[in-house]
């Protein structure tokens, strides 16, 4: 019996293929509408095609357009960091001085970082061959990062915000009060603001900023919003500090130099003497 | 007895394109018992076979009724395909196995018109949608699907019966 087996089965899917491809064909032929209709699914089949190519070569294009991005909100930063002083400047009387200007950015991205330690570390991908130098604020948009310790050719080697051993000038609201900021080894999405007189109450919920009262941040970046405030000692309030910065989904930052900061150390210094 | 059958067959092809050229009763009902025929050809026949003859008769009806080539013959192709599918689901295996024709006489009315429904079902599915294009919409296909399909069958119970006769006067 010939009707038996997978063969038979097979011959008679493909005569219905062909003889289905046949009338189709056929149909295409002769009349327009159907030919319209048949155009149609294919295009639909086609764009379908084209659409997940095209997905496939978006992503693997969007480290060139993450590197654009990060340009290009580096820019927006400065601008709007500019006009930001410039309104404060204007606010309060104050002569109309742009502090950006007196800051370099370099745009970087992470190649390696360390989150899970006491003292954790960051590696840039930029070095003294494109302008680094020790003692350079690592910020992003969401906050500040770190610290650049040590510089080779082309690659910088930083402290993280995630290191007790570096703080960082803020200051709550944009005219408030002025204190360090800096990690108690716990979680890596808080901070404390240490050595708060105790006559001053800290609302939570308000936005620190950094306060520029330094020769490696420039003023105005937020950090983060207060959080409960502890007593210490029964001297001293110290602050949580919810951060706006994820150290987990941290890649491109933004190398600051200060291009004061040689004129101001001397100036320490002659002070100092 | 072949030879009637394949006349008989050719009679009523010609019967359908003379339905198909001056009865149009409505934009709702095509008058169709194409699918009843392919169900009732004779079961010596191949499943290749009997996609072959669908597909032939069916440009045949399209060269000869409306000059849409194709549009019979993919819906009717379809419905030879789905054929064997359909007499196992109504008449059971053993009806293959053994090579009966299907038959009004051997399986009763009641299967027989059951098996049609199903066929006509098939056909006019493909059959509306395809000459739709896209066009009209999900309601007026569904209605005319519908329509079609139960016209169809109660057309298709004579022809079956004709068609049954002539095949089945080679078992007497």
């Amino acid at each position: 019996m010939p009707e038996a087996g997978k063969g038979y089965g097979l011959l008679n899917a493909v005569v219905f293929i062909l003889l289905e491809i046949t009338a189709v064909v056929l149909l295409g032929s002769t009349r327009g509408l159907q030919d319209i209709w048949l155009n149609r699914a294919t295009h639909r089949v086609l764009a379908s095609m084209w659409s997940g190519s095209e997905h496939v070569r978006h992503y693997f294009s969007l480290e060139r357009e993450n590197r654009e991005l990060a340009d290009e909100n580096l820019s927006l930063a400065i601008h709007l960091r500019e006009q930001g002083q410039l309104q404060l400047a204007m606010q309060y009387g104050g002569v109309s001085d742009t502090t950006a200007g007196r800051f370099r950015y370099i745009p970087a991205t992470i190649v390696k970082a360390s989150r899970n330690s006491l003292h954790n570390y960051i590696i840039l991908n930029k070095g003294r061959a494109d302008g680094v130098v020790p003692q350079s604020g690592i910020v992003t948009n969401n906050g500040v990062a770190g610290i650049v310790t040590a510089v080779d050719e082309h690659f910088c080697y930083g402290l993280t915000l995630m290191n007790p051993r570096m703080s960082v000038s803020a200051r709550i609201g944009h005219t408030g009060l002025v204190a360090p900021v800096s990690w108690n080894g716990g979680r890596s999405d808080r901070m404390r603001m240490r050595d708060i007189p105790l006559h001053r109450e800290v609302s939570p919920g308000d936005t620190v900023w950094t306060s520029g009262f330094s020769s490696v941040f420039p003023p105005d970046i937020p950090l983060g919003t207060t959080g409960k405030t502890h007593v210490v000692d029964g001297s001293v309030n110290e602050v949580d500090v919810e951060l706006f910065l994820d150290f987990g989904a941290l890649r491109f930052v933004t190398i600051v130099e200060c291009l004061d900061r040689p004129a101001i150390e001397k100036l320490e210094k002659e002070a100092g003497q | 007895m072949r030879t009637a059958f394949f006349w008989t067959y050719l009679a009523l092809v010609a019967a359908q394109v003379i339905l198909g050229n001056f009865l149009n009763l409505s934009p709702y009902v095509v008058l169709c018992f194409l699918p009843a025929m392919i169900l009732c050809l004779p079961a010596r026949m191949s499943q290749p076979v009997v996609m072959v003859t669908a597909f032939l008769t069916g440009l045949a009806v399209d060269f000869t009724t409306h000059g849409i080539l194709g549009l019979t013959a993919s819906a009717l192709v379809l419905t030879a395909f789905c054929r064997n599918f359909i007499i196992s689901l109504v008449f059971g295996d053993e009806v293959i196995a053994r090579r009966e024709n299907v038959s009004v006489r051997k399986q009763g009315l009641p299967k027989v018109a059951l098996g049609i429904l199903l066929c006509s079902a098939v056909f006019f599915a493909a059959y509306v949608w395809i000459d739709a294009a896209g066009t009209r919409s999900f309601g007026f296909n569904f209605l005319r699907t519908l329509l079609s399909t139960l016209l169809g069958t109660l057309v298709s119970i004579p022809v079956a019966g004709l068609l049954s006769e002539e095949e089945g006067s080679i078992w007497k």
